[in-house]
């Protein structure tokens, strides 16, 4: 990235408030490796249900843990899961709709048709099915929603890399005696890479979300790991008495999936040189 | 031995009303340092034999006959081995110089990758010698340029970096398929006179693919004028610009407007309009618009029959044909 770009882009209104946002939960869970206001995963139960306080920001819970500590930490959590899997979906995905743009026929069809099988389920079914197959945990979770994101980054890729081989440069690439395999990695893959990128951004956003969901259910991260999903099913026994529980972690899943939202919509704007020219 | 010898290339598309012929029956043959135009209107089959001699023919399409290079026969060759002909031995200069180049990468590189892929150069040397090609086509400060990338040049360099391009490996036969079309007519000269000069510095084959009767004259030894797919007349350049024995010829060259006609003289349109590919006849494929057509001419295709030495037309009326353009 050039200073220009970077100036650029903090003009870019959605831009520099998504990259706020997410820069803050990424900050919180980066300095929860360090620092937390108090342990995340201490019992304390003489202080339980504590309003929030100068002493507890947030609040405590009903085992008198920290709101604050257990918000930073389940943002490490959030991140982890995300980031693990849509590197799954998203490198899996791609590779098999270039593979499908760049060899046709057969090879596409079974690509398309394996992903429409696996769209015909609703995200946080198929989620919940292979928890229930593979076991709760977080690894199982990460696994769960990078399968997921693989089709959607398959049909992307497809799309994106079919549109890409009918241009003339690659026809041009071909007389220059390229075969198919040079052209998808110099030629197609640059030339679809913003579009991954956005979607990747917002697929990170759906699996903080789903994440959230599979915790809630009680299939996502274990205890005494915090998580965000956790939290807001604990907090649900307490909703009239202490909604605070409830609130803290809601804003933490709005943040972060509105944060990189906002990211990807801005990066979309930046990343593409044709569409920067213009500005 | 010739270089290239093309016999019979027909090219059959697959339509929703069945196969349909975009090239049919074309033979001819080109040697080291000659220049053979290919022209007529848009959907005349000339982009397609471009296409069928690179074997970038689009899914689907299916090449019969012999394509010869050097004796080989280039439609019996695997995709592998084609891709060691192409960019190699044969180069192709592509119309629009605005979408045949990579835009996100710098022209440079681009140049300098057939290097790499062809003659196992090193990607530095592939880099000096790029600037180097991109210097002879007269890129000003090529070295600085080799940088820029597509968007940063105008359409004139971006063709000169598209023949630095074809030009990269020496192939021995260059396609240009309406190499000058989309750019200024200041700038089409240029490009025109650089093909050529190259052309003959190189002692290359040219086949000039064009529906610019102008670009022919100044550019090509000798023409084949299509039709439908089929290749109706063929002759060296100056004797077509002297005489058409085709009515296909003769109708294109009078509805070209000329310096010199009287004003109110009205151009001579050809009557109808080129018909579908899959509506094409059998037999001669310009017999439903032609003025001089007969009951024979549905009958077979014509066979070229000669009009004069070198110079052959695919007309079975080649006599009322005379008669009419003299009268």
């Amino acid at each position: 990235m050039s200073g220009g770009m970077i100036a650029r882009a903090f003009r870019h209104r959605s831009f520099a408030i998504g990259a706020f946002l997410t820069g803050l939960v990424v900050l919180a869970a980066l300095v929860s490796y360090v620092w937390t206001p108090w342990s995340a995963t201490e019992l304390v139960v003489p202080r339980k249900l504590r309003p929030p306080s100068g002493e507890h920001l947030f609040g405590t819970d009903h085992f008198g843990r920290d709101i604050l500590s257990m918000i930073m930490v389940g943002a490490r959590n959030s991140i982890v899961v995300g980031v693990v899997a849509v590197a799954i979906g998203c490198t899996a995905g791609t590779a098999l709709g270039l593979l499908a743009a760049a060899r046709r026929g057969w090879v596409e069809e079974l690509v398309m048709r394996f992903s429409d099988f696996t769209f015909a389920f609703p995200a946080i079914l198929s989620a919940i099915m292979i928890t229930a197959l593979l076991g709760p945990g977080t690894v199982n979770s990460i696994l769960a929603i990078g399968i997921f994101n693989v089709p959607v980054f398959a049909r992307l890729a497809r799309g994106a890399a079919a549109s890409i081989w009918a241009r003339d440069f690659i026809l041009a690439a071909r007389a220059a005696g390229k075969g198919t395999t040079r052209i998808t990695v110099e030629h197609v893959l640059p030339n679809i890479l913003s579009i991954i990128i956005v979607q990747a951004t917002i697929a990170f956003a759906l699996a903080i979300l789903a994440e959230a969901g599979l915790s809630y259910l009680g299939l996502g991260t274990q205890p005494p790991q915090p998580s965000w999903g956790r939290m807001l099913n604990d907090a649900q026994t307490f909703m009239y008495d202490a909604p605070y529980l409830a609130i803290f972690p809601g804003v933490a899943i709005a943040v972060a999936v509105l944060g990189l939202n906002l990211l990807g919509d801005g990066l979309r704007d930046l990343i593409d040189p044709r569409l920067a020219r213009k500005r | 031995m010739t270089l290239l010898q093309v016999e019979d290339l027909t090219v059959a598309l697959p339509t929703r009303r069945g196969w349909a012929r975009a090239v049919r029956d074309l033979s001819f043959t080109l040697d080291r340092g000659q220049t053979l135009g290919l022209v007529g209107e848009s959907g005349c089959g000339k982009s397609m034999t471009a296409l069928a001699l690179m074997g970038l023919l689009p899914e689907g399409a299916r090449a019969s006959g012999r394509i010869a290079l050097d004796g080989e026969d280039l439609l019996m060759l695997d995709e592998p081995e084609m891709c060691r002909i192409r960019g190699n031995r044969v180069g192709m200069i592509f119309q629009e110089p605005m979408t045949a180049l990579n835009p996100l990468q710098p022209i440079g590189r681009q140049v300098a990758e057939p290097l790499q892929l062809h003659r196992g150069v090193g990607r530095a040397e592939a880099e000096r010698e790029a600037v180097r090609l991109l210097d002879r086509v007269g890129l000003p400060n090529a070295a600085q340029r080799a940088h820029a990338h597509p968007h940063q040049l105008s359409g004139g360099q971006r063709q000169r970096a598209m023949i630095a391009m074809a030009l990269a490996c020496e192939p021995d036969l260059l396609v240009a398929d309406e190499p000058t079309t989309a750019l200024d007519v200041t700038i089409q000269g240029q490009i025109l006179d650089l093909v050529t000069e190259l052309v003959d510095e190189r002692g290359m084959a040219l086949i000039l693919i064009t529906h610019d009767l102008g670009v022919i004259a100044e550019t090509v030894d000798r023409v084949i004028v299509m039709y439908g797919g089929a290749g109706v007349e063929e002759a060296a350049t100056d004797d077509l610009f002297a005489y058409r024995a085709h009515p296909y010829s003769q109708g294109l060259f009078a509805a070209l407007p000329q310096i010199g006609l009287a004003r109110g003289t009205r151009l001579e349109p050809i009557p109808g309009t080129v018909p579908e590919l899959a509506d094409m006849p059998d037999a001669c494929t310009f017999v439903d618009r032609c003025p001089i057509a007969v009951g024979a001419c549905r009958a077979t295709p014509p066979p070229p029959l000669a009009v004069g030495p070198g110079h052959r037309a695919r007309c079975i009326r080649l006599d009322e044909a005379r008669r009419r353009s003299q009268g």
